[in-house]
């Protein structure tokens, strides 16, 4: 694997993305030309012009979306400061000097948006370009980059596809990639993908994490800085890339390679093994998964269920699924899993997860807004679509309906009400169904509060901790000044969890953790403490979450969670646990704190 | 209206990132901000002009506060570039 030994005559660039599927990989990159975009010099005329601008304006919305996810997910991994040079992102798109004159091209000059975008950007990238500062020089390539975005947002059509002619083990290489590219490429032929859009729930993640390739997305510019011959290597776990690596980077990468092998290894001798502490106490481990493809290997990760299906990801195209395609995506994961159990949540738009025919735009506050059950409860024709689906899909297996974002009682009685209504219409046109266990999730305080009351009406409880710390301690994460106050072990939610999991063992239910924080090392020895019955989590997670449980006393954890319970803030609950436990899960050689920093930073200045 | 000239002492001058950290503090503020470099007056509040006044390390700008919260702003202004952005000084 070591080719570039030589010299490299080529920079070295690192590169920080979003880890779309984890694994190690080096080798020969292979382009794919980036989207080829057409634009014209073409006048409107004066009655399209108010639709030109809502069209920039909606894509200039998406793009500070993308942006702001991107943003997210630097902040996790690498700290604020390397996720400055998305604010200034951000503020160009929101500048009104550039928004203004784009806007007036089209109101005053008729252009079409496109061109809009082209003429005033080229404009701003060459003045940057004539700038005596080299750093203003360098800073053409943010606006390059921005115009990318921007023009792909107005443009809906894929990439101009290349053909393919692939040597064996490269790295493919492209602006984006969609999923006919993806379906066109040989598995055997592509050890990693690195592309300059996309999320970890765009399509070329989940497929890559699918295909069990490693792969980083949203690396903003990789497609413009490589050049043939260049080497490249792929770090999908901690979502970064190096160009053109240097003998440390390629030590480095080897040695993580071989853990990285050797816990795959692992994961199948692991998958036999119960996920049961040492004195016996046994926790169920289901999966996260976003699209039905990804239930094909749920069960090789040692998963014994799925704790959360997003059923919105159906939702994410032009024009809502059918029923028939939801019973048919439902059920395909059913019988997949069979006899396991599928909790299949509702849909979960709205917030940052906006689907395009449905969702409004421009709320103020989106992740306070119409979004979730909310949605479903005022569209009820969507609403009953889906539950329909369900039912008829619920012979295939063994279905679990959780509705999200319950915020009290009303909501869940009439959730309730609209599917015995479904139940009841279909009922009379002659089918039957098995019965279906209904749970709520937890995430608004509110509920929290009225937990007593709830857990009487449902099957089981479901927690999901991004939106319930989001709500309890009033932090927006993607607002860098207060964004280290993101605190899952906050006494307040522990005690949280405490009470829901109280009321939940009360009525005899089961409670379920299916935020982030049920696959991080050290809460998930509090969420067993606390007595959560499951946690569910990216199937990546499992094997090492098992690895966790099977190190520990269920008695010893027990105490843990106690004491935590009782202390005043974070700082002191996290201090606590590293104390107890760093040694035990550094011994374990869980890989989850072995991150991307590793590597350096020398990411340059932004 | 307040008037002030602030020297830029870090060592890469006002760069993407310092431009975006200036813009945070203008784009919040009800009075009016200009941003005077070399002889080129620009609104403070837009991060395209102060980024495009290409500002040296070693060399000092021109902030005209006029508003409501004229005092805070300048206030703010000064301190982010006596503390180099948070950056390494010159």
């Amino acid at each position: 694997m070591t080719t570039s030994t030589k010299k490299p005559i080529r920079p070295r660039t690192v590169l920080v993305g979003v880890a779309a599927s984890p694994g190690y990989a080096m080798g020969p990159i292979q382009a794919i030309a980036n989207r080829s975009i057409t634009i014209s010099e073409e006048k409107l005329p004066r009655e399209r012009l108010a639709h030109e601008e809502q069209l920039f304006l909606k894509a200039l919305n998406n793009t500070i979306r993308e942006i702001t996810s991107l943003k997210v997910a630097t902040v996790e991994r690498l700290g604020i400061n390397e996720a400055r040079i998305f604010d200034a992102h951000l503020m160009i798109l929101k500048d009104p000097t550039l928004v203004n004159s784009i806007l007036d091209r089209v109101k005053k000059e008729s252009m079409n948006a496109r061109w809009a975008v082209h003429s005033k950007i080229k404009e701003l990238i060459a003045e940057f370009e004539k700038s005596k500062s080299e750093l203003m020089r360098e800073r053409a390539m943010d606006l390059r980059d921005l115009y990318n975005r921007l023009l792909a947002a107005l443009d809906d059509s894929g990439p101009v596809i290349e053909n393919l002619t692939m040597t064996s083990g490269t790295v493919i290489v492209a602006h984006e990639l969609s999923p006919s590219t993806l379906i066109s490429l040989k598995k055997e032929e592509v050890i990693g993908f690195a592309t300059d859009s996309g999320g970890r729930t765009s399509h070329i993640s989940i497929l890559a994490r699918s295909m069990q390739i490693p792969a980083v997305s949203g690396l903003r510019n990789v497609s413009v800085l490589i050049e043939p011959g260049d080497t490249i290597l792929i770090n999908g776990t901690g979502g970064m890339v190096i160009i053109n690596p240097n003998d440390e980077d390629i030590r480095h990468y080897e040695e993580k390679l071989a853990v990285f092998i050797k816990q795959k290894q692992e994961l199948f001798t692991m998958r036999q093994l119960e996920p049961m502490t040492r004195d016996g106490k046994y926790v169920t481990l289901h999966a996260n998964i976003e699209l039905p493809l990804e239930a094909d290997n749920v069960l090789d990760f040692g998963a014994s269920g799925i704790g959360l299906y997003r059923s919105e990801f159906l939702f994410f195209r032009k024009g809502t699924p059918t029923c028939e395609e939801q019973a048919e995506a439902y059920g395909y994961i059913l019988r997949t899993l069979k006899p396991y159990p599928v909790i299949i949540r509702t849909l979960d738009a709205g917030g940052d997860k906006l689907v395009s025919d449905i969702s409004a735009t421009d709320e103020a506050n989106p992740f306070m807004g119409w979004r979730s059950i909310r949605v479903c409860l005022d569209r009820k024709d969507l609403f009953k679509e889906q539950l329909k689906a369900l039912l008829l899909a619920s012979k295939e297996g063994n279905l679990r309906i959780m509705f999200p974002m319950i915020s009290g009682l009303n909501e869940l009685r009439a959730a309730k009400a609209l599917f015995q209504e479904c139940r009841h219409e279909l009922t009379e046109q002659g089918l039957e169904f098995p019965e279906i266990k209904i749970g709520a999730m937890i995430e608004v305080p509110a509920a929290v509060m009225m937990v007593d009351a709830i857990a009487k009406e449902v099957d089981f409880f479901s927690i999901g901790t991004n939106d319930l710390i989001q709500f309890t301690l009033a932090v927006d994460r993607t607002n860098e000044l207060i964004a280290n106050m993101f605190e899952p072990h906050h006494p307040a939610i522990l005690n949280m969890i405490d009470r829901i999991v109280t009321a939940a063992h009360r009525e005899g239910i089961i409670v379920s953790v299916c935020g982030e924080m049920s696959s991080d090392p050290l809460s998930t020895l509090v969420l067993v403490g606390l007595d959560v019955d499951e946690l569910s989590m990216t199937p990546w997670s499992i094997m090492e979450c098992k690895k966790i449980i099977r190190s520990i006393n269920y008695e010893d954890v027990r105490a843990t969670a106690k004491a935590v319970l009782k202390l005043d803030d974070a700082q002191s609950v996290n201090r606590y646990l590293r104390q107890k436990y760093l040694q035990t899960i550094t011994d374990l050689g869980i890989s989850s704190f072995i991150t991307s920093q590793d590597f350096g930073s020398d990411l340059g200045d932004p | 209206m307040i008037i002030k000239s602030i020297p830029v002492t870090n060592k890469l001058g006002v760069h993407a990132r310092p431009a975006g950290m200036i813009v945070n503090i203008t784009g919040r503020a009800k009075s009016d901000v200009t941003i005077v470099y070399d002889g080129t007056r620009a609104n403070a509040k837009s991060i395209l002009n102060v980024m495009m006044l290409a500002i040296t390390p070693g060399s000092s700008v021109q902030f005209e506060v006029s508003g409501d919260d004229e005092q805070d702003i300048m206030v703010q202004l000064e301190q982010l570039f006596h503390d180099n952005f948070n950056e390494e000084a010159n």
